[in-house]
């Protein structure tokens, strides 16, 4: 019987010594972490304007040329010289969660630049979703009436973009995401600028 | 006088074993899937390099300190979780100071718990000496994990890339070796290492 209260007894020490540990390390790292995924984002809408950065001063240039307007729930990045506008979008891939940013050239429907700050797709094949070159494709390409991801893309509609070969229901969940946030950011925007 | 005797002193040893006689990399074989996967660059080898002899000297220490203590019944869990705590430490503190190296080797830092040295040293030596030795003991098998990571990383980034830690050393007309950034060209130079290792420390698997 001693034994195991002993045992016990050990369990629950070194359980409260390695959680206090952890707690330590999470509240002084906490905040770096916290900034480092900002400095992420802010560069991913900065790249998209091709504006140069270092990473010590990302957030002043990013205040300096950019507007934060939040609307409802939605977060918008306005570029200060074009008004044109950045929006995080985020929804489920196939294996995890799929999170990047888009960015619009100022007649609101056509792409400027895509950037994927998270994915947890097949590597090799669902993967590619996050490689420049293949985000490279979406540029220029039109989000109305809605943006069609099909392998037999037809590129001469400016609506039509080549899906991942091998990464099919990668593609499939890629496709469904980008329509649904824009529609919704669109939509939020839109009531937000109908005034004007 | 003192030089001779250094080579009979027992941290002497223990550096040795670690380094050379009983290299985990080259001897024993262990922590192969993150030398294979890391070693594409020299920045990801010294990272991973690093983060593994923290956690080896970091657990090999702490379940010194606590090893009369540790019932044996649940010594195994013992080690799993006082190892997953330094790694959360070690993935933390990268994410929060070196956020690329982070996002470069990605999964591989929370894999350093699975890492074989680490569990390896804890029973084998941290849990029967005391916490100086221990400390050499990790120290020694860490860098000796780490100095076989970067001499691989040196051959493949030069191959794979023609860089070393992103600076150009091959000249322009140079054709970059694809093979040696994937997992084949890990296994190929590894194995090479792995054998002049062997030659050199005369250690030569003999069929009993």
């Amino acid at each position: 019987m001693k034994q195991y209260l002993q045992m016990i007894i050990f369990v629950l020490v070194l359980g409260l010594v390695t959680s206090l540990l952890l707690v330590g390390v999470d509240a002084w790292t906490e905040e770096r972490i916290a900034l480092n995924q900002q400095a992420e984002l802010q560069s991913a809408v900065l790249d998209a304007y091709e504006i140069e950065y270092t990473i010590q001063q990302i957030s002043d240039i990013f205040n300096e040329n950019f507007d934060v307007v939040e609307a409802e729930d939605k977060t918008f990045f306005v570029h200060k010289e074009t008004g044109s506008i950045s929006f995080v979008i985020e929804g489920n891939g196939v294996w995890g969660p799929i999170v990047g940013v888009l960015t619009l050239e100022d007649d609101l429907v056509t792409i400027r630049r895509i950037t994927i700050l998270q994915e947890e797709e097949t590597p090799g094949l669902g993967g590619v979703i996050s490689e420049r070159w293949y985000l490279d494709k979406y540029v220029g390409r039109e989000m109305e009436p809605e943006l069609i991801v099909s392998r037999n893309a037809d590129l001469s509609n400016p609506n039509e973009v080549d899906a991942i070969a091998g990464g099919t229901r990668t593609s499939e969940a890629f496709e469904i995401i980008i329509n649904a946030e824009y529609s919704a950011y669109i939509e939020v925007w839109n009531t937000l600028n109908g005034g004007e | 006088m003192k030089l001779i005797r250094l080579k009979y002193t027992k941290w002497f040893n223990i550096s040795k074993n670690g380094l050379s006689q009983n290299n985990p990399i080259a001897i024993g074989v262990l922590g192969i899937c993150s030398a294979l996967a890391v070693t594409n660059r020299v920045e990801n080898a010294i990272a991973m390099g690093l983060g593994v002899t923290f956690v080896i000297v970091a657990s090999s220490l702490m379940v010194s300190m606590i090893r009369r203590f540790i019932p044996p019944r649940v010594r195994m869990v013992t080690y799993m979780v006082i190892i997953a705590t330094f790694v959360i430490v070690v993935q933390l503190f990268l994410e929060a100071f070196f956020p690329i190296i982070a996002a470069a080797l990605g999964a591989y830092v929370g894999l350093i718990i699975t890492n074989c040295i680490v569990m390896g040293r804890a029973e084998a030596f941290a849990a029967k000496n005391p916490m100086r030795f221990t400390f050499y003991d990790g120290l020694a098998n860490g860098l000796g994990y780490t100095y076989v990571l970067i001499l691989v990383a040196l051959v493949r980034e030069v191959l794979a890339f023609g860089t070393i830690l992103n600076y150009q050393v091959m000249p322009d007309g140079f054709v970059n070796w694809t093979v040696m950034a994937m997992a084949p060209g890990g296994f190929f130079v590894l194995a090479i290492f792995i054998w002049i290792i062997r030659e050199l420390t005369n250690n030569y698997e003999l069929q009993q």
